[in-house]
């Protein structure tokens, strides 16, 4: 063990056992090569790297070597480091490509204006010898929404009557936060329902992973509307209904029922759930294969989306 | 509002120069008219650059593609037969909000434009959801004055 993790290791004493001990590194830029038992010296604090953090999307795990799960050493907390890594890549939606670039200026200027805010994920941005900005998070202490939605044992109607009020709810307060970004020039630009978590205290939502940037565009918040408007068919239809998994005969169902962009997945959840109100429909509707219209900002869609919720409170 | 008092919204695309194209050709035959190039400058995204010298390259490259658009169309609106003396160009920089088609409103009516030409892209229902549509914006916001979209 070099001396000088060995030092900072009896200086603090972590709650973590680690089996190896690697560098103390003060210049990020080389993220490849820090792993388990190393630690990174930035912002005048010590993280103790346990390994590399893992996006899990259906089924599959993908490591994200720039993301370091750390315990910082002063203090005993875990922490995600996220170490700054500029790239330019082609995002698919559906069949349409988007060149989308991952920023760590923005992420940390977000977090600048977020601070204190629990409807985001909480941390700081900080330059490490070399310039490098990293981003110190805070784990969001809670879980994913849509797994939690995934393990509820209860048939759509009961769910739908019982629980989801209280999601909308919820998922509306997780609006009003993008909003707010939107409202301050900024942008989350990565709007998944496996960004969305539930704390695990108060039950409230919190947006988490807001380095993905575009081009300016005509349209700036389309793509965060996108993903909330994917978030909203998942939340009203306890998960996701395609055709392949569906009578569209007997149901009726056409393509003017599924959403512009996958087009097998079905947003007119009225004709599978005949109790989703008319005007929560109407709402869903605005991202269907047939829409004409389009949300182009979130007050918007909250003013669609707010009388909804009186509604299902009211029935 | 006067439509001979033309307004071009134009940005370096090939779809401006067709809209370009096609005001020169229909308005050769037309005396009095006054044609007005507007360019609304977006810079790019400063995210998406690793240092302040590489935006700045960036917005050099494009201001001078837009340097050469304005000068070829400038050429073509000659050659029609616009005098040089009834011809314009103007400016604007705008953010993230308004949006450009906001503010191509917004110089039509402080300039009085009764006619605003604009290239289309041709996007796809996909497209126009996530990105927006400057011309579907315009046509249906439009206030006062014709709008010719050129295809």
């Amino acid at each position: 063990m070099p001396e000088s993790v060995r030092a900072l290791l009896e200086r603090f004493r972590p709650p973590v056992s680690v089996r190896t001990y690697g560098t103390v590194f003060t210049d990020t830029t080389e993220f490849m090569n820090i792993g388990y038992g190393d630690v990174i010296a930035v912002g005048g604090r010590h993280y103790l790297v346990m390994g590399d953090e893992k996006e899990r999307r259906f089924g599959m795990e993908d490591p994200k070597f720039w993301v370091k799960r750390c315990v910082e050493l002063e203090s005993g907390l875990y922490r995600i480091l996220k170490l700054e890594f500029q790239e330019s890549f082609d995002q698919h939606i559906g069949a349409l490509t988007i060149t989308c670039h991952r920023s760590a200026v923005k992420e940390a200027r977000i977090l600048r204006l977020v601070a204190g805010d629990p409807s985001f994920m909480q941390g700081a941005g900080v330059k490490d010898e070399r310039g490098n900005l990293v981003r110190v998070l805070e784990r969001v202490a809670g879980r994913r929404l849509d797994l939690n939605i995934e393990d509820l044992h209860l048939d759509h109607r009961q769910y739908f009557h019982e629980v989801f009020p209280g999601i909308l709810e919820r998922f509306l307060a997780a609006c009003r936060a993008i909003s707010f970004l939107h409202g301050h020039g900024e942008t989350h630009g990565d709007i998944r329902r496996d960004h969305l978590y539930v704390d695990h205290k108060t039950g409230d939502y919190c947006w988490i992973d807001f380095d993905y940037g575009y081009d300016s565009v005509e349209n700036p918040f389309g793509l965060d509307l996108f993903g909330l408007g994917n978030i909203l068919c998942f939340i009203t239809g306890q998960g996701v209904h395609t055709i392949q998994d569906l009578d569209t005969g007997a149901l009726g169902l056409t393509e003017a029922d599924c959403a512009l962009f996958f087009r097998h997945r079905v947003v007119n959840l009225r004709k599978l759930f005949p109790y989703v109100p008319e005007d929560l429909n109407r709402v869903l509707m605005h991202y269907s294969a047939e829409s004409e219209v389009y949300y182009e900002s979130v007050p918007e869609l909250l003013a669609d989306l707010e009388p909804c919720l009186d509604h299902l409170r009211r029935a | 509002m006067d439509f001979k008092n033309i307004l071009i919204s134009v940005d370096a695309s090939d779809n401006a120069l067709r809209a370009v194209e096609y005001a020169a050709t229909i308005l050769s035959a037309t005396p009095g008219v006054r044609v007005t190039l507007l360019y609304i400058e977006r810079a790019p995204n400063r995210d998406r650059f690793d240092t302040e010298e590489a935006w700045l390259g960036q917005c050099k490259l494009d201001h001078q593609r837009v340097f050469d658009f304005l000068k070829t169309a400038r050429a073509r609106l000659l050659d029609a037969g616009i005098p040089d003396a009834a011809m314009f160009e103007r400016t604007v920089l705008c953010s993230a909000e308004p949006s450009v088609a906001q503010t191509i409103l917004d110089v039509q009516q402080e300039g009085g434009y009764g006619t605003l030409v604009v290239g289309r892209r041709g996007l796809t229902k996909g497209e126009e959801f996530l990105f927006g549509s400057v011309s579907s914006k315009l046509v249906h916001n439009a206030k006062n004055c014709a709008v010719w979209v050129v295809q």
